[in-house]
């Protein structure tokens, strides 16, 4: 098994706000292979922004506070790393794209000039000539993308031919190589008059198109690990489809590693080769996407799995998990997901949260864990 | 912005060059945008121009007799009379052609005496003010960025708006009162007391804006970005600063001439000898029934001052802000401006 681009040990997080102390992450685990897209799905106060934001350390602390666990990125624990190092492993090490479109641009700058800003940290770290925390970390590579075949050469023109140029000069970039680099990531995600869109300030741009240059901003700086924090949520849904065919396509293209954030499980599945339920701040199931969406273990994945209308099948109405994520400063006893949990009994309310524990190998030796006392209970999906 | 770009685009994409040059007009167009919102308020566009008007003639009063002092040898002034100059007029007259404000109890031209206080108010507005904003942008700034509980710089942030509060904590006109009473008469006494009562605002101000442009996700977008913590400052923060305190300083302006003047009004300004518009008040007010267009004549310079300066600042948010530029420039442009293509 290939070395883990980012393994995630034990992580614990808490927000100390004056009503007291909510446990927003308790003991999660995820490791992410390179060139893998990993799904983390679970409803809306559940951890998974928490998740995407202290993997960079982007946490605003205090009120929050890394209590325990390890964050391995490339090797190296980054909560071990003073926090002023952080930024040297941000944009080429960890891109990340927000959930909020509308706010993430600098509204007083030129959407170029701020591509630009990402596309000149990225060079002067590639020339040694500000420090990065890991110099042997390799971004992604274009020249090592397949090839597309003669029948879908309708995307080639978009891919640039010079993003992977190799650096030829020492000293400062130029404004104009910077300048041709902003257009072909504008050109990458699929912006047909690049040398317009530059000289417009965010305000001027739609959502969708502001998604699209906050992609470009995010993979400009050609990082390893990409987060995508809900990165369709606060669009409209044509929208949403356009941006999530677009991240689909470079998924292919540009062969990052991707940590896929999500409430919709339909946008998971569509993107990501293994995925993580969240529950209550707990890493509730893990496993590959088909295995969790054929048979899930874990009785919450199933009820998510469940309320998905089905547009083959007249059910009438939907079935839906009645309450809601519960309170992270007091959960309740035993396990998190007892009181809402359709299979719960004693066990569940006496017994200490059950860890996430792995399950039998399935018949391709895919590993698939669940974080319930009785994952075998869990009726398949019918 | 867009129909300025657009015959730059179409060259580029013409010539079919991978670095288009940046649209030649940036600049140009910047201020045509400028000028067309200034157009499509008029009451901006008087402020603007009251502002220029009143500035020039300042520089103008102070510099040419000292420009011609050294190439004619002999110094020219633009004022009609010599300023405070008492008895070369008959005593009392109403305004006419001769003397656009008339004269005063001691024969003197009402209208230059005015015009001769006019750079030193103006001067003492920009320099109190600016270098408030200067003092105070600062540290408002530093206790609004570091202020992460429980680190040494955030125990300087606390210092410093504690002592903010002290100081916003006296009525401002009484505090600079009290201390250009203690520390004598003089023009630089006395502007430095204003400034010891105008910079705790700028703190204020400063630091709430910090507080919340520093959450803001474009900043954590740039964080997540890569970019180091002093550009996020300087770059992020800063930039997005200078709108609201542009607008604040040049409302201010007009609000430090009003208490300067008071303070010279009462008698511990500027020394009388200096024309001061206070001091002037404070001359004429005894022939305020008898020769009333002497004091209507100093009351209307302070208003029209104050007034350029405020319908100035409310105008320039509106030219500061990208966001309602393109709003502005587009209902500017009843013409039709074509929709972005």
């Amino acid at each position: 098994m290939a070395d883990a681009l980012l393994r995630i040990e034990h992580l614990s997080v808490d927000y100390a706000v004056g009503a007291g102390t909510f446990h927003a992450l308790k003991d999660v685990s995820l490791e992410l292979l390179p060139g893998q897209v990993v799904g983390v799905v679970g409803e809306t106060g559940c951890g998974k922004s928490t998740l995407g934001h202290s993997i960079p350390r982007l946490l605003p602390e205090p009120p929050a506070k890394v209590k325990s666990g390890k964050i391995i990125f490339e090797g190296t624990d980054l909560l071990k790393i003073p926090k002023w190092r952080m930024p040297g492993v941000r944009g080429t090490g960890i891109g990340m794209i927000f959930q909020e479109p509308i706010n993430s641009l600098n509204p007083a700058y030129r959407v170029g000039d701020q591509i630009a800003e990402s596309v000149r940290i990225r060079k002067m770290r590639e020339r040694g000539l500000t420090p990065r925390v890991k110099p042997d970390v390799k971004g992604f590579d274009y020249s090592k993308r397949e090839l597309p075949k003669a029948s879908e050469v309708v995307t080639g023109p978009f891919i640039p031919p010079n993003v992977t140029q190799t650096l030829k000069t020492r000293g400062p970039p130029m404004t104009k190589e910077i300048h041709a680099e902003v257009l072909d990531f504008l050109r990458l995600v699929r912006i047909n008059d690049p040398e317009r869109i530059v000289n417009l300030f965010p305000h001027e741009l739609s959502g969708g198109m502001r998604q699209r240059i906050m992609i470009a901003m995010a993979l400009s700086g050609k990082p390893a690990l990409l987060i995508a924090d809900e990165p369709t949520s606060a669009l409209d849904v044509t929208i949403q489809a356009q941006v999530l065919t677009l991240m689909k396509e470079l998924m292919e293209e540009v062969r990052t590693s991707i940590m896929f954030i999500s409430h919709d499980l339909g946008v998971i599945a569509e993107m990501a080769d293994d995925v993580g339920v969240m529950y209550a701040g707990h890493m509730v199931e893990f496993g590959p996407v088909a295995e969790i969406f054929e048979s899930p273990r874990h009785p919450y994945t199933k009820s998510l799995l469940r309320s998905i209308p089905n547009k083959y099948k007249d059910e009438g109405v939907l079935p839906s998990l009645s309450g809601s994520v519960p309170n992270l400063a007091k959960l309740p006893d035993g396990c998190s997901f007892n009181p809402r949990c359709p299979m719960a009994r004693d066990v569940c309310r006496k017994n200490p949260e059950p860890p996430l524990a792995a399950l039998p190998p399935g018949p391709m030796g895919e590993v698939h864990k669940s974080a319930c006392f009785f994952p075998d209970e869990v009726p398949s999906m019918p | 912005m867009a129909t300025a770009t657009v015959p730059a685009t179409q060259a580029a994409g013409a010539s079919g060059s991978v670095v288009p040059a940046r649209p030649p007009g940036r600049l140009w167009a910047n201020i045509l945008l400028v000028l067309r919102i200034l157009a499509a308020n008029p009451l901006t566009l008087v402020g603007f121009i009251l502002v220029v008007l009143v500035s020039v003639a300042a520089v103008l009063i102070v510099a040419v007799p000292a420009v011609s002092l050294l190439i004619l040898g002999h110094s020219v002034s633009i004022l009609p009379y010599p300023a405070l100059d008492a008895g070369v007029f008959p005593v009392g007259q109403s305004p006419s052609a001769t003397h656009l404000f008339g004269t005063d109890a001691a024969g003197e031209d009402v209208f230059s005496n005015v015009m001769t206080a006019l750079p030193t108010d103006l001067g003492i507005g920009f320099s109190v003010a600016g270098i408030s904003l200067i003092i105070g942008s600062l540290l408002g700034l530093v206790a609004g960025f570091w202020d992460t509980p429980g680190t040494l710089s955030a125990a300087g942030s606390v210092a410093i708006l504690r002592v903010t509060d002290i100081f916003l904590s006296f009525p401002t006109l009484v505090l600079a009162l009290a201390i250009t009473a203690a520390w004598g008469r003089g023009e630089i006494q006395s502007e430095l007391a204003v400034i010891v009562t105008w910079w705790p605002f700028y703190v204020r101000l400063t630091r709430g804006e910090v507080l919340s442009i520093k959450v803001q996700p474009y900043v954590i977008a740039a964080r997540a970005a890569g970019v180091p913590e002093s550009k996020i400052l300087f770059r992020h923060v800063v930039r997005n600063l200078l709108e609201p305190l542009a607008v604040y300083f040049s409302l201010d302006v007009g609000t430090v001439i009003v208490t300067y003047s008071t303070i010279s009004y009462v008698g511990v300004g500027v020394p009388p000898s200096i024309p001061e518009w206070g001091n002037l008040m404070y001359s004429y007010q005894d022939s305020l029934l008898t020769q009333p267009w002497t004091v209507l004549s100093v009351t209307a310079a302070i208003f029209i001052t104050v007034l350029a300066f405020s319908l100035l600042g409310d105008g320039l948010r509106d030219i500061l802000d990208p966001r309602s530029r393109r709003i502005m420039a587009t209902t500017a442009a009843a013409s039709g401006q074509a929709e972005r293509p």
